[in-house]
């Protein structure tokens, strides 16, 4: 196989839960309430390392949406989505945006410790106010 | 000769336009004047009145200019009679009758009535008056001083160059050669009439220089714009990769597709003939380069040791390696005597062949996926040290200059003259940058495809100028690097082509590799042509050995 074009990410960083390939940074966090089918989902600005699917248009809580799933280029594993437009105007913020899953994501330090994080609740559920924050039927 | 008389008054003498130069070359000069109407009795017929005639298809040959070139390049060409009869049949002189006795003079060196001549000519600009003047006298001086007559030198030097106040300096020495006259003798061959005779005509040549090409044509314009019309359609030939194709005027210069290899002349499957098995790197390799020389080879493991191996042993000469540090790519220095290394630290450090460490550049100037260069000066660094940015570190003035993208940079190759860098982005362009001084963009390449992998691209061709690279779509893609324009796409392979390499001493012959785990020879597309083994470096890199 060639040799797979991979960006390393300073300091802390999430990366893939199964090749610790490096994904985002913390500075580039938008938000930590999107839901996916698999649990929570963090909304970040910037995401590398990833190889970027088809788009479709995709009927989500908050409205429909054209996106594009998103998987890590190292392993292959399916990591989030990307929003690629929204159709409605309260949702615009999210254009160009990235969505990267909690089950298949870790958050590591260069030292390759694992910090969990405290604040999740493990059971899924839908938020039923899309006003205040995004569920996502992924 | 004949030709319109010009009854330009006086007054208007200073101010002559390429009108007036016209009227001047053929013939008649401003101390004739005569009564309007008689220009339009003696007006020539092929002359219009307020414009100029033209030829060609696109109206912007003046006539009067093309007929003098020509005449000009017969005369080149030692055809008196032809120039001659030219200047009769078209009504078109060469010279003006005033140019044609200055020239006269020159020749049979009456220099002082060469000099009265000159101010005739009606030269608008003072100071080349002068200049020429300064220049015909100066010839008389030296003319002088050979018949040994040094007072009467001295007195032209005196009365005659000096006033002029043209190039103080050149009068002192000149007035040193009076002095020392032996100085002057040494330049001399025995032989005294031909050398002036011969320096009389290269003063001539001077004097056409020196004077607007309206009065005198300049020595092989014709010739001149010839080369550039051809200079201009080899540059505008796309497919121009061959030194075989000589250039005719009879047609525009074109070269066919077929100058570019575009057939695999040779697929190897599991290398070429397998010559050593260089085992001992734990970690897979990262970068291969090979000695200036040939001879060794250098491989990197991944974030592991650098090691030396000698290419007809197979055997490894040196481990090169940094506690508690990684390297993560090589190169040689072109003088062979030094090797560089990026570490994963971020720093670059280097080398002589024993091991002894010289340098070591610490920061922010590599990162772990980056290409390694040297120009081939061996001054000048070349890492990827950000994301987004090349560095360029000159090692001995210790000066860094930085390329700046918008995109993330995967891979780079620097052209053979060290001139210009070819940059792989993220985003499947390709970039050209100059690097001499100041980076400048010059062109962007696309069309072929990258998501995931390293894919190389190189110069290659005649005088490197196409460019090529793989591409995951299986192709490999070739541009023409002047225009940009893509102009081969190759199929043959059946997997991702990682790189290639342009045989840098044949121009018809390409190399790729790709993860079909072939590599595939192209040569040009016909069966003449003759296989050869591209030469030991003509594969320059390695996208990762498992």
């Amino acid at each position: 196989m060639g040799r797979i074009f991979v960006v390393e990410l300073d300091g802390r960083s999430y990366r893939c839960k199964f090749c610790r390939t490096h994904l985002a940074l913390p500075d580039d966090l938008v938000s930590r309430s999107f839901h996916c089918r698999r649990g929570k989902a963090y909304l970040f600005n910037n995401a590398v390392n990833i190889t970027v699917g088809a788009l479709e248009e995709r009927v989500m809580l908050s409205g429909m949406h054209t996106v594009a799933d998103i998987f890590c280029c190292c392993c292959g594993q399916i990591v989030g989505w990307k929003y690629e437009a929204a159709h409605e105007k309260s949702q615009k913020y999210k254009e160009g945006k990235f969505v990267l899953e909690r089950l298949v994501r870790s958050f590591a330090s260069d030292r390759g410790r694992i910090v969990d994080e405290i604040d999740f609740s493990s059971e899924v559920y839908i938020d039923t106010r899309p006003s205040m924050s995004d569920g996502e039927d992924a | 000769m004949g030709g319109v008389e010009d009854d330009e008054p006086a007054s208007k003498r200073m101010k002559l336009s390429s009108e007036e130069l016209r009227r001047l070359s053929n013939g008649s000069t401003i101390k004739e004047p005569v009564a309007g109407s008689s220009r339009d009795l003696m007006a020539r017929p092929l002359q219009s009145e307020g414009g100029e005639e033209v030829v060609g298809s696109k109206g912007v040959i003046k006539k009067v200019e093309f007929v003098r070139i020509i005449a000009k390049a017969l005369y080149s060409l030692g055809y008196i009679k032809s120039g001659a009869h030219l200047e009769e049949e078209s009504g078109i002189p060469l010279h003006s009758s005033v140019v044609n006795v200055f020239m006269r003079q020159i020749l049979e060196g009456n220099w002082d009535e060469s000099v009265v001549t000159l101010r005739n000519i009606g030269l608008t600009d003072e100071r080349t008056v002068k200049s020429a003047s300064f220049l015909i006298l100066e010839q008389k001086f030296f003319e002088l001083l050979d018949e040994e007559k040094a007072m009467d030198a001295l007195n032209t030097l005196r009365t005659e160059i000096a006033p002029l106040g043209v190039n103080d300096s050149r009068v002192r020495e000149l007035s040193s050669y009076i002095v020392s006259p032996s100085y002057c003798s040494l330049t001399r061959s025995p032989k005294q009439d031909t050398v002036r005779a011969r320096s009389r005509s290269k003063l001539l040549e001077e004097l056409q220089k020196l004077l607007p090409a309206t009065v005198m044509v300049p020595e092989g314009r014709l010739e001149h714009l010839v080369e550039q019309a051809l200079v201009l359609q080899r540059d505008a030939c796309m497919f121009h990769n061959s030194l075989d194709k000589e250039m005719s005027l009879y047609s525009d210069h074109q070269c066919g597709r077929d100058q570019i290899p575009s057939q695999a002349l040779q697929v190897y499957e599991t290398g070429v003939s397998l010559k050593h098995k260089l085992s001992g790197h734990q970690k897979p390799l990262s970068s291969v380069s090979w000695s200036p020389d040939d001879r060794q080879l250098l491989t990197c493991g991944a974030e592991e040791v650098v090691r030396l191996w000698d290419v007809s042993s197979g055997e490894c000469l040196h481990v090169y390696e940094k506690t508690g540090l990684g390297m993560v790519s090589c190169g040689w220095s072109p003088d062979g005597k030094w090797i560089f290394s990026g570490l994963n630290d971020k720093s670059i450090c280097m080398w002589e062949l024993d091991g002894k460490e010289l340098e070591c550049w610490k920061g922010q100037r590599t990162l772990k996926i980056s290409d390694l260069e040297i120009t081939g000066d061996g001054k000048q660094i070349i890492s990827i040290c950000r994301e987004t940015a090349i560095l360029l570190l000159d090692r001995e003035a210790k000066v860094e200059r930085f390329i700046e993208e918008d995109q993330t940079i995967t891979s780079f190759s620097l052209s053979r003259d060290s001139r210009f860098l070819l940059i792989n982005l993220l985003n499947q362009e390709i970039h050209l940058w100059n690097i001499e001084g100041d980076p400048k963009l010059v062109s962007k390449y696309r069309g072929h495809k990258r998501t995931r992998f390293i894919i190389r691209s190189c110069f290659g061709g005649l005088e490197q100028a196409f460019i090529a690279s793989g591409s995951e779509d299986s192709l490999v893609y070739i541009w023409h690097r002047g225009t940009g324009e893509l102009i081969e796409t190759l199929p043959g392979h059946s997997g991702a082509v990682n790189c290639v390499s342009w045989n840098p001493a044949n121009p018809h012959m390409l190399a790729s590799a790709s993860d079909d785990r072939t590599i595939r020879i192209w040569g040009l597309n016909n069966l003449s042509t003759k296989r050869k083994e591209p030469c030991s470096n003509g594969i320059h890199y390695c996208n990762g050995v498992y």
